[in-house]
Parts: C-alpha cells; structure tokens; sequence
C-alpha cells in the first residue's frame, strides 16, 4: 500500500478577522504553497472543508471556497466536515493519482449566528426540532448523565477548562486565552444545566491547510514529514433517544484507527492527543473511550495530571477546541497541531517529551454522533 | 495506475412526487435497491458516502445524520462530499477514491433529493454571495439562459436553428423518458408544443426546463477482487475528472466553459479516447436546460464549437443516432438534484452492462456520465467501460 504523508502546515488565528472569507481563505493557501516552494499549478488536487448556508450564509459553500483555496480549474471536490476532507484528501494520494494535494478547511464564525441555533438544524423538523434541541442540549444531557453514573464530579469537568484556556495561553493561533480557577469556571453563567459557560466551546474564525505527499514526493518536500498512520471513523444513530450518550462509537471508531496504525488500545503508545472537546467534560469522556484509562475513569485520570502538558500523555496542549472552535474547520486544526507537534514546531505549546505518535480526534453532530480518528506518527 | 474500481450496483427509487415516504425512506428505497442489484447486504458495505443539495434545500443540515440508518451506516465510516449540482458525480468519484485508496472494498454512494419538500429556486438564489449577485439572482434559469444567449451570439447562431435544435432536444428527451420506469415526466410533448411553451426567461420555455423531482440513487462502488469475488457484470471506472471556476459569474466565459471542456478532457486523457464521438456508445449529460445540452456537446468534443444545433437537427445524438445521449430521459425529465448526477452515472454503468431495459443502446460499451453545478461554476465527468 502507498504511504502519504503530511509535508507542510499553515492555520490561520481563531480570533476575529478582518479579512473577507474569500481574502482570509487566499492567505493561508498562499502561505502553506509558499512554506512547500509549491505554485498552485504544482498541486494535483484541491479539497475544500467547509459548511454552508448556516456556517457561510451561502449554500453550496465549496463555490465560493474555490478562488481562495487556489482550485480555479484543477481536479478538486469538497467534504462537508473537516476530518472528512482531511482523510478524502489521503484517498486521492493513496489511490496513487495524485503525488500531492492539499486540504483546507474555512469558516468566519464571527459572520454567523451563534453555534446552537446553528446546530438546532441537525434535528429534523417535526420530532427533534420542536424540542427546542441543539448540540448544548445534548451535551448537557450527556454531563448530567456522565455524572450520576460513574461519580464524576463538577470540578474534575470544570478542571478541564481551567487547563486548556490555560494552554492556550501559549499558542498564538488561539481565539480564547484566559487564565481562569475552577472558581471561574464554576461561577460562570450556566448555558443548560449543569454546563457553564466556561465549559462550552466559543465561535470562532479559522482556515487551516494542510499540504499531503506521496511517500516519493513528501521525501522531497520536507526533511520532517509526518505519515498517516491509522483512520477510523463511525456513525450513531439519527435521534438521541435512541443511543445511550455514554456508549457511543467512539470506541468503534479508534480500535479502526488503532488496528491500521497497529499500535494498542491503551493509548501507551500515543505521545500526545488532540481531541475535540467542544464541552469540558466531554474531553474526559472521549479520552475514556479511546482507552487513555478505564470506563468511568476520566475524572481521576484528570486529577493525575496525566492529560497536562507535562503529564504522561497530555491532551490538548493547543488548548483544544475550548479555545478556538472554528466549527466545520475544528477536526483538520486538531490534525494540523498533531502534525506540529510531531515536527517539534509547536512553538511554546510544544509537549515537553518527544513526540512519535500523536493522535487526532474530530467529533460532529450531538454528543458525539459521528467520530473521526487520526493517528500520525514521524 | 492505481487500483482497480468497478461499479456492481445500482438502485434508484421512483422518481416523481413522492409524498407516500418520508425523506429518510426514499433514500432507503434506492439503497435497497442497489445492494440487491449487487447482490450483498449491508454487512459488506465498509464505508457509506452521502450527498444532497445544501441545508436550505434539504431543511436539516448534515443529512448523513439524518439519514443514518436509512443509508446503513450505522457503525461504519461514512463521508459526507456536496459539490452543487455536481454533487451527484463527486460522490460517484469519493466512492471510486475511496476503493482506489486500497481503505476499502466496497462502498455504498448515496445520492438524494426531496424537492417537493424544499424550495429549490430559493435555494439556488443563495449560491450567489449576498453583497454582489444575489440581489438580481432568480434562480438557477436566469443564469442558465443567459449563458445560452451569449453562446448563441458567441458563434452566431440564427435564434430560430437554436430554438429548433431545443424544441428536438426536448421531445427526444421526453420519448427517451417513456423507456425508463424510474422517470419522473413520461408524456410525449411535440415540437409544437414545446416552441409555443410558457416562457420561463427567454428563450428558455416550459419544456425546454427539467422538473423538480424527489428521487435517491445509490451506487455500489467495489475493488477488483470483491468484484471477482461477488461475480455480477461490472462497469469499471475507466476515467474521472472534476473542474470548478471563478465564483462570480461574469468572469469566465460560459459559451466556452473551461470547466465542462476540462473535465472531459481529464476523463478522456485517463480513459485513452481519442475521439469521443467515435468512440464513446452512449452519453448521459446532465441537462436541466435544452440549450445547455448543445454547449456540453460542444465542450465534450462531440462536434466542433458553434455547430451543435447543426449535429441535433441531424439527429446524431437521438436514439440509433451516432451517439446517442441520455436515453434515460436525462435531467430534462428527472431532476432530484443531489441525486441526479449520480443517476447519470448509475444509467451510464445500466447501458455498459446490458441491463438498461427498453432504453438499452444496444452492445454500448463505453458511456460517459456528466453532472454540472454551482452558478454555471463546476462540471464532472466518469467514464466507464464493460472491460477494464
């Protein structure tokens, strides 16, 4: 089988831009082409990851995408979730028709309606809707639940937000940067019970680009590329009721990843993880199911520290998507700060021990619906 | 290069007003279908690909939600790829890279439409960026007809000649559409009618326009081992190639259409043909618009630029023609949109393997398979073949 690698990386700042969607997108692409020595011509393919009308104001989003991310008559396609697009550009590659392509997922979430009346449109219109349901909705269902069955308390989940606000203080393409206690966190305002708002991801802007080689052409391009290791990905149920929140397929999802990368379950050989916690607990919850420690365990394997920057296997060191939450572009920002860390480019963000394996996880959809895992290794 | 793909299976529901099952269920009808066809179940899908038009269309966002189990994917790894109008063939093409990848041997594409529940011209409206265009936007025909006026005077063609070649582009379509039970229009219309048509925008009338139907497609995508392994007849993907333009409108030239003529000529260069009129059997163009049939003709290489009214009234694209092109019906009698482009490929795999019924162009081939979306911005095309 073909190899592909990830030769170079650009992303853009979460916070607010002043740059129409079209000049924001043209910038990073400019940036990663010039970082690579690449003209557009020399690129074989183009995918775009991006949402419409409700991320964009514009449907069928992937026109407008196509000035700025370069693709103006080349072979190209666009994937409605990032990780999606991320892993559809490394098919192309692997397919062995393509020595490079390049993936850039965009979105101005400053130019759109706030996440939950957004995602309210995941539900359909006559049993869900009604409901008043959306991604929080769930998400705090799935707290509440989380909670009483295994003794996780309030503060472990508050924890985690203290953490990764506080990571991101050291990555300069953060959109939220706050020191805050569990105090803070616990005193912030309550969205739906029992999630604060501390806990809940912000809006944020982002465009992100990776550039993927063939194993041939990545050797040319870079001295430090970083291969795709392991893939898995798995699908939930449509209505909530009929899923139980805290048995999802996420598991389903990493043991793909896992058997590709050959690597075990128990996440020992993972270096560092960057996963999609747009809810505080939900980073506990997600790091059980991908086996970093026991069923109902998330809480005291956060109190070990194992998940801080200096910790065992630390989580998150960008800060996660608590910090930046460029919705539609959140799961390939995940890859593209694995990718960094492997590289040893993470700036001050860089973990402390040195980095082989790094995993990546993107989660879209309520509580969890549908999962993505990436495993990179150097 | 690379590995092998074949298409094993097609399903398509009935396309039409369906208001007998919900959205969820027509995407089931076709998914039925289409395993049956390739005779697997669910148990040997390994991924799912899904597109439909935008959110606004649909009325929920991220459908591969929505239709989770109605598509079998629960449990498994899907992707969710929506280009437009085009939608339907770059899942066709995901489906394809997917198998190509080696990450798979078997996937299941879904493409769907239930336009009787949306509002497709407001939809179409909101492609454009809301500060320039959308303000004299109207829908998908304004921006179609004004692409068929500028290729018209582009290569000086007499309005009357065009108008002729569309009224025959239409009553061709609509006889095709009587040998196909999943159509969604099936009436004879006559050259009268169709000239003396409502107008919708000038030239373009009432029946030189597709409908607004609800239908799904799915297509199963499958390696050259499960192929041998399964044992039905295979279409294999013998070349594919998508191309976009510029995002504002009035900066590309539309009678010439760079996009259209270079995803043909990416399919042709990886399929080894040379001339495609000779050697194609069959063609399924995706043509919501009579003009625009002509102008993909011309993009195609079918005919020389400016000369496509000349080649219809000859009747070299009809039935028993030289090439005959969309023996389905095409678009102009069937229009679930985020489907329809897989239609087209799913009746391009039918022609090549024998098994398109009362609209088999006979010993086809060679068929190629066409989808157009955006403002006028993105076309894709798959060729397949009977043998590798």
């Amino acid at each position: 089988m073909q190899k592909v690698a990830i030769t170079h990386v650009a992303q853009s700042s979460g916070m607010e831009s002043r740059e129409s969607l079209m000049d924001f997108t043209y910038r990073v692409n400019r940036e990663i082409l010039d970082k690579a020595g690449l003209k557009r011509q020399d690129v074989g393919c183009i995918i775009a990851g991006s949402a419409d009308i409700f991320h964009s104001g514009l449907s069928c989003a992937n026109a407008f995408d196509w000035d700025g991310i370069g693709a103006f008559l080349k072979e190209g396609s666009r994937a409605e979730e990032s990780a999606f697009s991320f892993i559809y550009g490394c098919m192309r590659i692997l397919s062995g028709r393509y020595d490079t392509v390049l993936v850039t997922a965009l979105v101005k979430g400053s130019e759109n309606p706030d996440n939950d009346p957004i995602t309210s449109f995941y539900g359909d219109p006559f049993y869900l809707r009604p409901t008043g349901i959306n991604e929080s909705v769930v998400a705090a269902m799935q707290m509440r639940q989380y909670m009483e069955r295994y003794g996780v308390t309030e503060e472990q989940c508050a924890g985690v937000a203290v953490k990764n606000l506080g990571n991101a203080l050291f990555n300069p393409c953060a959109d939220r940067k706050r020191r805050v206690s569990i105090e803070d966190v616990m005193n912030s305002e309550r969205i739906y019970d029992p999630l604060k708002a501390l806990e809940c991801a912000p809006k944020s802007d982002g465009v992100v680009a990776v550039l993927l080689a063939s194993e041939k052409r990545a050797k040319k391009l870079t001295k430090k590329p970083v291969w795709l290791a392991g893939y898995g990905c798995s699908m939930d149920h449509f209505h909530p009721g009929d899923r139980d929140l805290l048995k999802g397929r996420l598991p389903e999802a990493a043991k793909r990843a896992y058997v590709m990368a050959g690597v075990g379950r128990s996440g020992k050989e993972i270096d560092v993880a960057e996963v999609c916690e747009p809810y505080a607990f939900q980073e506990l919850l997600w790091c059980e199911q991908l086996g970093f420690c026991g069923e109902g365990k998330g809480g005291k394997w956060f109190d070990s520290g194992a998940s801080r920057m200096d910790g065992a296997l630390p989580v998150n060191p960008s800060g996660g998507v608590l910090a930046t939450n460029p919705y539609p572009a959140r799961g390939l920002y995940r890859i593209a700060e694995a990718a960094l860390q492997i590289r040893g480019e993470a700036g001050e963000h860089q973990v402390g021990k040195p980095v082989r394996t790094a995993l990546a996880h993107s989660t879209h959809g309520f509580g969890g619906q549908c999962h993505s895992v990436v495993i990179l290794s150097a | 290069m690379g590995n092998a793909v074949a298409i094993i299976g097609t399903g398509q529901t009935r396309h039409g007003r369906r208001t007998d099952v919900c959205y969820p269920d027509l995407v089931r009808e076709a998914v039925t279908a289409a395993l049956e066809d390739a005779g697997i179940t669910l148990n040997d899908i390994d991924g799912v690909v899904l597109g439909t038009m935008p959110s606004m269309m649909e009325g929920v966002s991220s459908t591969h939600f929505y239709f989770a189990e109605a598509m079998g994917s629960l449990g498994k790894p899907v992707l969710k790829v929506e280009t437009c109008g085009s939608t339907g063939q770059s899942i066709g093409h995901c489906g394809f890279f997917w198998v190509a990848s080696g990450m798979a041997d078997i996937v299941l594409v879904v493409g769907s439409e239930k336009m009787s529940e949306g509002d497709g011209q407001a939809t179409m409206t909101t492609v454009f960026d809301p500060f320039f265009q959308r303000t004299f936007a109207a829908g998908a025909p304004g921006v179609f007809t004004m692409q068929s006026m500028e290729w018209m005077y582009r290569f000086g063609i007499p309005e009357e000649k065009g108008r002729e070649a569309a009224a025959l582009i239409s009553v061709s379509n609509h006889d095709n559409a009587m040998d196909n039970p999943h159509a969604h229009i099936r009436m004879r219309v006559t050259m009268e009618e169709v000239k003396n048509a409502r107008v919708i925008t000038y030239p373009v009338r009432l029946l030189d326009v597709c409908p607004a139907s609800d239908g799904a497609c799915a297509v199963v995508f499958a390696s050259q081992k499960a192929t041998r392994k399964i044992g039905r007849k295979p279409a294999w993907i013998r070349g594919l190639g998508f191309r976009g333009e510029e995002f504002f409108y009035g900066e590309s030239d539309k009678a010439v259409w760079m996009s259209a003529t270079e995803a043909a000529g990416e399919a042709y260069r990886q399929a080894g043909i040379r001339d495609p009129l000779k050697e194609l059997d069959v063609a399924e163009i995706y043509n919501p618009f009579t003009y625009q049939e002509m102008i993909f003709y011309e993009c195609f290489g079918f005919c020389p630029r400016g000369e496509a009214p000349d080649y219809v009234l000859k009747g070299t694209f009809r039935k028993g023609g030289e090439l005959p092109c969309d023996p389905s019906g095409g678009t102009l009698c069937t229009n679930p949109i985020g489907a329809t482009g897989l239609i087209r490929l799913a009746e391009a795999a039918l022609q090549v393997t024998g098994k398109a019924g009362e609209r088999q162009v006979e010993g086809a081939k060679l068929a190629l398979s066409h989808a157009m979306g955006g403002v006028d911005q993105f076309n894709g095309v798959t060729i397949v073949g009977s043998t590798l």
